[in-house]
């Protein structure tokens, strides 16, 4: 009954993302997690995409006008919701990891969320 | 239930996640923070109409300046780097074998050089073509 | 006249090969006892093949930590009343990440084995312990005193770690902690037991583990300092050879 090596177990990261039983800093790690990997499917479609632009104004242009789609900017939105949550939760993070506001890191997660939450608010507005 | 010696529950040198490593996934991180905040302004911002970059040719004069693709470069680079580290890391969680994290580290690594390759190459394209 | 509540309690089942299940035990409780007691009151007067660990039932052993309602909890410290009301139900199961023995018994051995890898100290000198307001030097009578870990080795960070989950070789936060705790100057063969992927840098900051702590031993504060003292000594080895 030896479970105790590091077996490769592709049910249990499904674990990872599970929210019950968990408290604020585990909401934390699993929010870091998902934005973690869809902001890295965005970063390579992003790359791509502007390949575009070598083609020249044509396939440019026309590829802007693709960006009015209300799918798209819901995309992009998430994007740009995703790279907030992400980058303020990466600065929880380095400042825990660094002994700073250790005993305060469930109200530093809260705070950066409320900040986040702002932000996407302006960036809300500011795309409809 | 096997008698594992104690040597054997000692943390072993693979080619794990060490010090260097984690240290080069969080100066990246803040490093992006600002450089993301610069990029997603100028973009947005300025331009001749002050909304951002909306056409083509925007985008073609703002290149001219040279500090820009340098820039651009240099976010790539940062982004490019956070990424692959954090995603190996995720992977890394998931106990591949040796063999398999020597593949992943050595494919994260030709995707690293490939995309900031490719990226240099665009931003020195689109430069030229406002000569 | 004591307060009575009627609860179900929930219990997790497993016997060796047996599909887990839960057996539901409806008692009258006095909400001012502490959960251990309902088990113990489910085992003597309900089904005695029940199956869990408990010694001191005053939070010094570490042997009830259990997850009721999903969380992990000392449960010979965790009131009836906190955790459910009146006519409703109360959930116990095992601890997560250990191997389930019988029914509410996880088998700790892998835990007990990393807290002696790293050398855990049970005392120290209270001089070496991180005690509040210590003066700023130990006079030779009171420095003679020894102190008495926080940690109770009960394993309910291990449970509560998502990491742990996935990875059962990471060391944890009880055993990263207790690294900590002798500091990497005073053993410097510890630095690389935690410098590894197993080590310190497995950690995710969830905080999962402190939030569980019974004991105030804060394990995530001390894994975030134990990485510190592992940068320092990288960087000074660096700057030293260079």
């Amino acid at each position: 009954m030896d479970n105790t090596r590091n077996q490769p177990s592709a049910g249990k990261f499904l674990s990872w993302f599970n929210p019950l039983g968990r408290q604020t800093g585990g909401w934390a790690f699993i929010l870091n997690r998902i934005t973690a990997l869809g902001l890295t499917l965005y970063l390579f479609l992003h790359l791509i995409v502007l390949g575009q632009l070598a083609q020249g104004p044509g396939a440019y242009d026309n590829f802007l006008a693709l960006t009015e789609n209300p799918f798209i900017k819901l995309g992009e939105l998430a994007a740009v919701a995703a790279v907030i949550l992400h980058g303020l939760n990466g600065v929880r993070i380095i400042l825990t990891s660094f002994g700073v506001g250790v005993t305060r890191q469930k109200q530093l997660f809260y705070g950066f969320m409320a900040v986040s939450i702002v932000i996407i608010l302006f960036f809300v507005v500011r795309m409809y | 239930m096997s008698q594992s010696t104690l040597s054997t529950y000692v943390s072993r040198p693979r080619l794990g996640e060490t010090t260097w490593v984690w240290l080069i996934k969080i100066v990246t991180g803040p490093l992006l923070v600002l450089l993301l905040i610069l990029h997603l302004t100028v973009n947005h911002y300025l331009g001749s109409t002050s909304s951002g970059l909306m056409t083509y040719d925007d985008v073609i004069r703002y290149y001219q300046n040279p500090i820009i693709p340098a820039i651009e470069i240099l976010f790539l680079v940062t982004v490019v780097t956070h990424c692959l580290i954090g995603l190996r890391g995720i992977i890394l969680d998931m106990n591949p074998s040796r063999r398999v994290l020597s593949i992943v580290t050595w494919f994260l690594s030709l995707l690293g050089l490939f995309s900031v390759v490719y990226g240099i190459w665009l931003a020195l394209t689109i430069a030229a073509k406002g000569g | 006249m004591a307060e009575k509540w009627n609860i179900t309690l929930r219990v997790y089942r497993k016997k060796e090969n047996q599909t887990p299940h839960f057996d539901d035990f409806k008692m009258e409780v006095n909400p001012d006892e502490y959960v251990l007691d309902a088990v113990e009151r489910a085992w003597a007067f309900h089904d005695r093949t029940i199956c869990f660990r408990h010694a001191c039932h005053h939070s010094t052993c570490g042997a009830c930590g259990m997850r009721v309602n999903g969380r992990e909890k000392l449960t010979c410290i965790t009131l009836i009343r906190d955790v459910t009301h009146n006519g409703a139900t109360l959930k116990v199961e095992p601890l997560r990440n250990f191997p389930v023995v019988s029914d509410l018994a996880v088998d700790m051995g892998s835990f007990y084995r990393k807290m002696e890898t790293v050398g855990a100290r049970a005392v120290m000198p209270v001089t070496e312990a991180e005690v509040e307001n210590p003066p700023a030097k130990w006079d030779a009578e009171d420095a003679q005193f020894i102190r008495l870990s926080d940690c109770l080795e009960c394993g309910l960070c291990i449970s509560a770690c998502p990491v742990t989950a996935t990875t059962p070789e990471y060391l944890g936060p009880a055993p990263l902690a207790a690294a900590q705790d002798q500091g990497l100057k005073r053993k410097p063969e510890l630095l690389s037991i935690v410098d590894g992927e197993d080590g310190v840098w497995r950690c995710h900051s969830a905080f999962e583990c402190t939030a569980v702590c019974p004991s105030f031993v804060d394990p995530g504060r001390r894994i975030m300092d134990l990485r510190t003292q592992v940068v320092g000594m990288r960087l000074r080895k660096l700057l030293g050879k260079a």
